[in-house]
């Protein structure tokens, strides 16, 4: 509305502008002598009233700038001669009568009254809307100029000031621009501020109000709170889902923020004389001394989740250092819970997981993808390969079908093998089946394999039954299995020349006398290729490292019964679990066995004993009577500085070890070397053992 | 399964909280709105989240024996201390606005000389929590 009222008042003043230069026109035409008289100017814009049309596009370029006084005449008559060029005959007669009527009052007019142009746009309106129905090809040519809605008060403005110029002075006119719409706005500026003033008022009262009722003290600062919330919206805040991870998220933060408050950043050691506290060497769970030293850093274990369940699986992020996950067997007192529990701790918060994932089987096994850090691979009791990704909630996106195609065993052993773009799930159940799937597919396998029993004396069962695999570095073709019956078998992945998939026929691995519960192959990042070395522990009581052939070697191995026995044994006191190959430094492997120790052996040191050996802190509320047994160790795979072990009790123990055992400083190709030099040396006695023998 | 886990969620979110506050050094902690303000949820010493003369007056009123006021008045301070956190958080995220346009707070650590307040923020809440700092 209020717009168009304002087209509505330009117009007019445009319609009345025009009109009073028309009368002008017909004033300087009919009396140029007056214009000369009356200024300058007038006398300036009759001179050059040949250029007339120049002067025309010169002043429509310029409108809003223009010095109106010297252009008025120039664009009232020309506006005149150009318009009504036609029908200037008409026109002109017809304005004529209009004009020499209202240019007869406005002479008179002029000089008087300066001041009041507003007042004569208003007069203009009445006259406009009254008089010029006659001339109607005049409001034609009007119209059509008004559907620039912007540009029209701004001519407006100009013309309207050289209808004034010719009797103003300058000044006037100057000032006349600025004065004119200004007045307009202010009236309208005024009014807003009124407006806003008002509701400033009604708000300061309302404060007011606010302040002497204290309802709301702290209206004052700002408009805050808004309101209380009433119950129901509580409510519906708290069990919202955006609510509920947020609170996860913020309380996540926070408990990092505190726990990484080892040292205090503010400390200012000049202004107290307090003692600053060494850390002393031998303070906190330790084992080992000097460079190798082991310092238990964390214990993992949460209230909830963690009770009475088993670790049956260790695995640290490839990506962050800091985070590890542990794979858990059920808790047989809590019916309601998940069976299978998987955790992904943070070495930065101690008392919580950062992820907790569940199944509906116990899990044996747990591995973080290396080709994609949000996704962890498990194996469970029930057969099933799942899946699990830290983006999605704790439930596994994907699983493998529990008839059908795939395990119908348990599945204790799985391995991601294949490089960034082509990587393949290799798990394997204690039925011999070993099974390669797509990241992608879980329906059923990519690749289906059933490992035989290879030996030629007539076994009770065919079946191999596997309890781990461990595939090379550089061959995801070729791997190993443990087996219950003690033995280490070769497998292939894909028939070859003169052996077909499966277990290979002429080799096995024969030492161990009891099932065996771990195979590692050498990680081999190294100068020297050390790949073909493989650790194996069993629960014999005994470690042993083997030289592995390399697979298309085997056929070379001629009469032989093909059984090849271990480099070198180390017997332990107990049942061995697990034991793995540090990832950096070659001669250095880590073991853990049924008595709850932790072993770091450095086998370029010493073959008969572990350089250093710690056991876990006890739990205080936990079973002192069998409690102790680890199942499982891992080493974190960039810095192998960490590793983590965890077992019966179910709490996750992150150890550090000095610079003898882990680290990357202070590695040398010497170490390589050495280890290369003691392996070819042992397999040599070895060779000259089996011929005494 | 789904009421089961809603009421999980609720046990969890209590017990998150909870695990919070019964870390050493954390006196309490506060969930407010982060659009309106509006306080959501709080646990812990509410006490510790009251401006100092609020709390002088909350205690004196509680001297009175008059439980109404004193509730009222750790309320009101309770209030005050929302409003005050909420436009530091609000000024800080404006800080970071207008020094780039694209950046987001994420995280405010106050350290004063008797305590630290660790603030959250995020789009929709935001999470307060007041404890001490070892001395320094």
């Amino acid at each position: 509305m209020e717009q168009r009222r304002e087209e509505i008042r330009a117009k007019a003043a445009r319609l009345a502008e025009l009109k009073r230069a028309r009368a002008l026109r017909g004033s300087s035409e009919s009396r140029p002598s007056i214009g000369g008289d009356l200024s300058d100017i007038r006398v300036g814009g009759a001179s050059r009233a040949d250029e007339r049309r120049k002067i025309d596009s010169f002043i429509d370029s310029l409108l809003g700038e223009s010095r109106p006084g010297s252009t008025a005449p120039g664009t009232a008559s020309p506006g005149g001669f150009q318009r009504g060029s036609r029908p200037n005959s008409i026109l002109s007669a017809g304005e004529l009568s209009n004009e020499t009527s209202e240019s007869v009052p406005q002479p008179p007019a002029t000089p008087s009254a300066p001041v009041p142009p507003p007042n004569l746009t208003t007069a203009a309106l009445t006259t406009v809307f009254e008089c010029p129905p006659s001339p109607v090809k005049e409001v034609f040519s009007y119209s059509k100029g008004v559907q620039t809605t912007e540009a029209w008060t701004e001519p407006a403005r100009p013309r309207a000031q050289s209808t004034i110029s010719d009797v103003d002075d300058i000044s006037a006119t100057v000032l006349s621009p600025s004065k004119r719409p200004s007045r307009r706005e202010r009236d309208r500026e005024e009014e807003l501020r009124q407006k806003i003033r008002e509701e400033l008022e009604e708000e300061l009262k309302a404060a007011k109000e606010y302040i002497a009722d204290g309802v709301v003290p702290a209206a004052t600062s700002t408009n805050y709170p808004s309101r209380d919330l009433t119950n129901e919206e509580l409510e519906a805040v708290i069990h919202s889902d955006d609510f509920v991870d947020f609170l996860d998220r913020s309380t996540k933060v926070i408990e990092r923020a505190f726990n990484q408050e080892t040292y205090d950043i503010l400390t200012d050691y000049a202004l107290q004389g307090q003692e600053v506290e060494d850390e002393d060497e031998e303070t906190g769970n330790t084992g080992g001394r000097g460079k190798h030293r082991v310092k238990e850093v964390v214990q993992f274990f949460d209230d909830r989740w963690s009770k009475k369940r088993m670790i049956s699986g260790i695995d640290f992020s490839p990506k962050f250092g800091e985070l590890l996950l542990a794979s858990y067997t059920k808790n047989p007192t809590a019916p309601h819970e998940p069976d299978g529990l998987v955790q992904v701790w943070n070495a930065h918060m101690h008392e919580r997981p950062e992820y907790v994932f569940t199944a509906q089987s116990d899990i044996l096994t747990a591995k973080f993808s290396p080709y994609h850090p949000n996704l962890i691979v498990g194996g469970s009791y029930s057969g099933q390969v799942l899946l699990w990704d830290t983006r999605a909630k704790a439930a596994p996106v994907q699983k493998t079908p529990l008839t059908g195609y795939g395990h119908a065993h348990p599945i204790y052993s799985v391995d991601i093998v294949g490089t960034q773009n082509a990587n393949n799930i290799i798990s394997c159940s204690t039925d011999g089946v070993v099974c390669g799937w797509s990241m992608d597919v879980f329906a059923q396998p990519q690749e289906l394999l059933e490992l035989k029993n290879p030996s030629q004396a007539k076994v009770a069962v065919e079946d191999v039954s596997p309890t781990c695999l461990s595939f090379p570095q550089t061959d995801p073709t070729f791997f190993l299995v443990g087996s219950e019956e003690g033995k280490i078998f070769p497998c292939h992945r894909y028939d070859r020349a003169g052996a077909k998939a499966g277990v290979d026929k002429k080799i096995s691995y024969k030492g161990h006398t009891a099932p065996v519960m771990s195979v590692d192959f050498h990680p081999a990042k190294g100068p020297v290729d050390l790949g073909d070395l493989v650790i194996s522990s069993s629960l014999d009581w005994s470690v042993k490292l083997w030289k592995v052939r390399a697979p298309a070697a085997t056929s070379t191995i001629g009469a032989g019964d093909g059984n090849i026995k271990p480099l070198m044994d180390f017997v332990r006191e107990d049942v061995v679990y697990d034991a793995r190959w540090s990832p950096v430094k070659p001669s250095v492997f880590a073991l853990v066995d049924g008595a709850g120790w932790l072993e770091l052996w450095d086998i370029a040191v010493e073959t008969e004993e572990p350089v250093s050996k710690i056991s876990p802190s006890a739990r205080q509320d936990g079973r002192t009577m069998l409690s102790k047994s680890l199942n499982k160790v891992a080493w974190e795979p960039n810095e192998g500085k960490r590793l983590a072990t965890g077992g019966i009790d179910g709490s996750l123990t992150l150890f550090e070890v000095a610079s003898g055992l882990g680290g990357k400083e202070g590695l040398k190709n010497e170490d390589w070397t050495n280890m290369k030099k003691l392996v070819n040396r042992v397999d040599a006695v070895g060779v000259n053992g089996a011929v005494v023998v | 399964m789904a009421d089961k886990s809603a009421a999980n969620g609720q046990e969890a979110l209590e017990e998150k909280l909870d695990r919070l506050s019964r870390k050493p050094g954390v006196k309490a902690s506060i969930v407010l709105d982060r659009t309106t303000g509006s306080i959501i949820k709080t646990s812990g010493d509410l006490s510790a989240l009251q401006n100092a003369k609020s709390r002088t007056e909350s205690a004196t009123a509680s001297f009175s024996n008059e439980a109404n006021v004193a509730e009222e008045s750790q309320s009101r301070g309770l209030e005050e201390f929302a409003a005050l956190i909420w436009n530091y958080v609000n000024s800080s995220g404006q800080l970071v606005q207008e020094l780039d346009g694209e950046d987001e707070l994420k995280l405010l650590r106050l350290r004063t000389k008797k305590q630290e307040i660790v603030i959250v923020p995020d789009s929709k809440y935001l999470l307060t929590v007041v404890h001490d700092t070892p001395p320094a």
